[in-house]
């Protein structure tokens, strides 16, 4: 059982850790955590739907159109609505967030009503491989993992080693001088929400496979994407990943040998702890201004 | 001395025009009688709204044929989007604004307990609340009828089918850690006392739970053979997809919420095949007369509906109400209908036979189990594998 | 001929004026500097002409170009650089990150082409290359080795102010504005950048605009001052012009500085 119990949270630690890149990648660039995050999302997994569903298209075509529609919306919500604050500041800009998800919210209910519908997804997650000692992972369990990975890697890099990726952090660190470095700010805030909701409707397509598809498909994944994130240290796309892995593996622990019945608490309890014991997380530099 | 006699007689008239008024009923007319209902259409519990446009279609199909004793029903249906603090503006303003006569069905356990009490202190009839929690009936409520089975009760049938007709020896329970879902573990527990035994497991699913690979290998390690769910139709589709990774394979069982076995079928992509599930109303392919009648109330009414439990079950629950206020005749008054839906004694629509008296308000105590077998159809020269519901007993009850 | 034109600018906030009517013009390949007291709008002045503010009336004139009203990241490309009274480096970065974000402007590859800039022999590895040694040359120029691949975070303040100078001269501006370049240094710092100064203006060609507090370093180096009190320009003209005049040491009257101007 120990042995399912922690495979299985590392399967499901994956999705966590796609929701907790998505956050990260937003408040790596302003500090802003954004809680229209999942809701935007769960409306790209709803074009997916719809494209696969509706209009009948292909896996391929489908994705690749929906998550165009995720940079579409990321870049919009940002340029219509976060841009517009009149001096803005991070909690007033965190509740803009708020008010954008409700919107989401209805939008996508009012759109798709809240029937449970059923995602298709190209990968099973009833096939499995047998690990050894009765321990299985299912080829979607892989796939997730493998996105997981990849995405973290390549954003890594993105960050690292392009023009655009150093703007960003440029931009995070001090949005001022970025500006008179000849950044185009405003640019690079709809790149970055552009960005960050693609990886979150990835987390969302995965999701929604193993759950069912209406408009609460997301609260819990954001939820507990937050939580890794926090565990991670908020800007560190490594420490976002392994948070995910980490929280999925001790709520599993927890549910399996402590108690189900507060397994779901977990996740808080990580949020409250980490930000009371350890603020900068388990994996950031810490670094203290010197004044 | 005169004028004081006219002045008598002039009072004595109006005192008699008040009279008069006063026994004229609220949202009543010769031809006419308001009716308003509340029903979540957005929000989490919007799956459920169906059953508030259920309502309409029906009262719909009654007005084709005339109305009730020549009466047409004017609907007023409210979105609450389950949320009880709307659902009790929406009570106040159905009432004193558009002046209705009485409450029908509305959806939910927490809307219906907020306006309880305004329904109760203003005497207003409400019937067929859709939900099986045991508050609408005891204690008895002059005015307030329930229709749907308890929970407990649904419960306890399909544990005893379990254990006498299926042969199981190990039921573990899943269930939201709510009341819903503790109303149906109290059924359970209540029936497997009754042979000195106990639920080799029992395991709560917090409403927003994703990840159930704890709770299935806990059922598992318990080595139950059978287990009976009392949660959402999200949780539903997640515990089945995750035991089926890891190879558990019980009997599933399922409360009568879960009913809707097309959208069940669909929504686990096919794991509902071999489900066994309480019901509250016939099944949806059922060829009882009504059922027909009914359905082709929603082809002509509502075209865009899905035939589905929750749609037909807003005819089915408010068949009460319309048979009471039938059998009240002309006046309409509190207690004139009060009278007439205690004189029904096992009336049958589509759901259960349907018992109230002075001391009874709880309607319908039975439920009938089916199982969930796979058919197929053509679509568009496509074969289609869908779930469909096959009968197993009649309308069972607790004895 | 004059590369930086300021026409009567003003610029209010809600009824407070910060600068009233403030007219300059610097002559391509000088120094000039600003001064007063706390408060007399030095600071304004440079958010005006840099883009961060929108000046109420007047016109700011670039090489003949009006640049009030364009975004910061234009006036920039234009070849307008600066540096900040309290450091607005990015911290979390090392020197030689911020002195490379300084060539942010420069760099022409985009999203696709950086990618893949570790390919040899592209154009884009081409450029980096380029870039860096441009980047390298600074850092020599300004003695920043010691500092080259630490946070800048943690430097001390008087290196801090050193790598920001780094930082606006790896733009390659034209006119250079230093908001209070010396504040905070040690004697020592201060000689070693006022001798960078110098060799900015004489060996790079870069016309500088400074706000300063340290008259020392303000009369020794200004080509011109110009003086504002309240937001208004109460003097402007030669050092020693400047030194003598009667509005001058009535304004510093009472300020510490008002000591070392006498």
């Amino acid at each position: 059982m120990l042995g399912q119990l922690i495979t299985s949270g590392i399967a499901i630690g994956a999705t966590y850790a796609l929701m907790a890149l998505a956050m990260v990648i937003i408040y790596k660039t302003s500090e802003v955590l954004n809680f229209a995050q999942g809701d935007m999302a769960m409306l790209s997994a709803f074009v997916a739907y719809m494209c696969l569903s509706t209009y009948g298209l292909g896996f391929a075509m489908s994705f690749t159109l929906a998550l165009a529609f995720a940079f579409a919306l990321g870049a919009f919500l940002e340029f219509a609505f976060l841009r517009r604050a009149k001096e803005p500041n991070v909690l007033g800009l965190i509740i803009i967030t708020l008010g954008l998800e409700m919107m989401l919210y209805g939008l996508a209910s009012w759109r798709w009503g809240s029937d449970q519908k059923d995602f298709p997804f190209p990968v099973s997650d009833f096939e499995v491989h047998q690990l050894g000692g009765g321990v299985v992972i299912s080829e979607l369990n892989l796939v997730t993992l493998g996105v997981a990975c990849a995405l973290m890697i390549l954003l890594f890099m993105f960050f690292r080693y392009t023009k655009v990726g150093v703007a960003m952090k440029a931009t995070q660190q001090n949005q001022q001088a970025a500006r008179l470095m000849g950044i185009r700010v405003g640019r690079i805030m709809m790149l970055t929400w552009g960005m960050s909701s693609v990886v979150g409707a990835c987390a969302a397509f995965l999701i929604a496979t193993t759950d069912t598809l209406d408009p609460n498909l997301m609260w819990t994944p954001q939820l507990k994407g937050f939580s890794a994130a926090v565990l991670g240290g908020m800007t560190s796309l490594v420490g976002a990943v392994l948070g995910g892995f980490i929280l999925g593996v001790v709520e599993n622990l927890f549910g399996g040998y402590v108690s189900v019945e507060f397994k779901a608490v977990v996740a808080f309890a990580v949020i409250v702890l980490i930000l009371c014991v350890k603020p900068s997380g388990l994996f950031a530099k810490h670094y203290v201004r010197k004044v | 001395m005169k004028k004081i006699l006219w002045l008598m007689v002039l009072v004595f008239s109006l005192a008699l025009a008040g009279a008069a008024v006063a026994a004229e009923v609220q949202g009543v007319t010769d031809t006419s009688i308001k009716i308003g209902q509340w029903g979540p259409q957005t929000g989490p519990a919007a799956l459920w709204g169906a059953v508030a446009r259920g309502t309409k279609a029906y009262f719909e199909l009654i007005n084709s044929e005339g109305g009730i004793n020549g009466r047409k029903i004017e609907y007023f249906l409210r979105d609450d989007g389950y949320n009880p603090n709307r659902t009790k503006a929406i009570a106040k303003e159905l009432y004193e604004q558009e002046k209705i006569w009485g409450f029908a069905c509305g959806v939910g356990t927490s809307p219906g307990m907020a306006v309880m009490p305004y329904i109760i202190k203003n005497n207003i009839p409400w019937v067929g609340m859709a939900t099986g929690s045991p508050h609408w009936a005891y204690p008895p409520k002059k005015t307030i009828f329930a229709v749907y089975p308890l929970y407990p009760d649904e419960a306890q049938i399909l544990t005893a089918y379990a254990i006498d007709t299926l042969g199981k020896k190990k039921i573990a329970f899943f269930y939201q850690n709510d009341d819903y879902g503790k109303g149906g573990l109290v059924g359970a527990v209540r029936e497997l006392k009754k042979r000195g035994m106990t639920l080799a497991a029992d395991v709560p699913v917090e409403v927003g739970e994703t990840d159930l690979a704890s709770h299935v290998l806990k059922m598992k390690k318990a080595g139950a053979d059978c287990v009976i769910m009392w949660v959402y139709p999200k949780h539903a589709a997640i515990v089945l997809g995750t035991a089926a990774k890891l190879g558990y394979k019980p009997q599933w069982m399922a409360c009568s919420t879960l009913s809707d076995v097309a959208l069940m079928f669909k929504i686990t992509k096919g794991l509902w095949n071999g489900m066994i599930f309480g019901n509250f109303a016939e099944l949806a392919d059922s060829k009882a007369p009504l059922m027909v009648k009914y359905h082709k109330a929603q082809m002509k009414f509502a075209p865009k509906e899905r035939w589905g439990v929750f749609f037909y079950a807003g005819f089915g629950f408010v068949e009460p109400m319309v048979e009471g206020i039938k059998r009240a005749g002309k006046d309409l008054s509190a207690d004139n209908f009060v009278k007439a839906m205690e004189s029904l004694k096992n009336f049958q629509g589509i759901m259960g036979p349907i018992t109230y008296s002075a001391e009874r308000r709880q309607g319908i105590k039975k439920v009938f189990l089916a199982k969930c077998v796979p058919a197929t159809m053509e679509v568009q020269g496509k074969k289609i594998t869908y779930g469909k519901g096959q009968r197993l007993s009649d309308w069972m009850g607790v004895e | 001929m004059a590369i930086l034109e300021i026409q009567d600018l003003s610029m209010v906030f809600g009824g407070i004026t910060a600068l009233d009517h403030v007219s300059l013009s610097l002559e391509a390949g000088s120094i000039t500097a600003v001064i007063g007291p706390n408060g007399a709008g030095k600071t304004t002045l440079f958010n005006c002409i840099t883009g961060l503010y929108k000046p109420t009336r007047g016109q700011v004139r670039f090489k003949g170009k009006r640049i009030n009203g364009m975004k910061p990241y234009k006036i920039a490309a234009l070849g307008l650089g600066r540096t900040f009274q309290n450091i607005e480096l990015f911290s979390k970065m090392t020197t030689l990150d911020n002195l490379l974000l300084g060539r942010h402007l420069h760099m022409k590859s985009g999203v696709w082409s950086g990618s893949t800039f570790f390919r040899r022999g592209s154009r884009a590895s081409a450029e980096e290359i380029a870039h860096r040694q441009k980047v390298e040359e600074i850092i020599d120029f300004l003695d920043l080795q010691h500092a080259r691949n630490r946070f800048v975070g943690g430097l001390p303040y008087g290196t801090q102010k050193v790598v920001e100078l780094g930082r606006a001269l790896a733009m390659e501006p034209e006119v250079l504005l230093l908001d209070e370049p010396v504040a905070g240094m040690n004697m020592e710092e201060k000689q070693d950048l006022m001798i960078w100064l110098g060799d900015i203006k004489e060996e790079l060609g870069i016309t500088l605009l400074v706000i300063e507090h340290d008259m020392r370093l303000v009369m020794e180096i200004s080509d011109e001052i110009m003086v504002l009190n309240y937001g208004e320009p109460i003097a402007r003209g030669k050092p020693e012009h400047v030194q003598n005049h009667p509005e001058v040491l009535k304004a510093y009257l009472g300020e510490e500085s008002a000591l070392e101007v006498a």
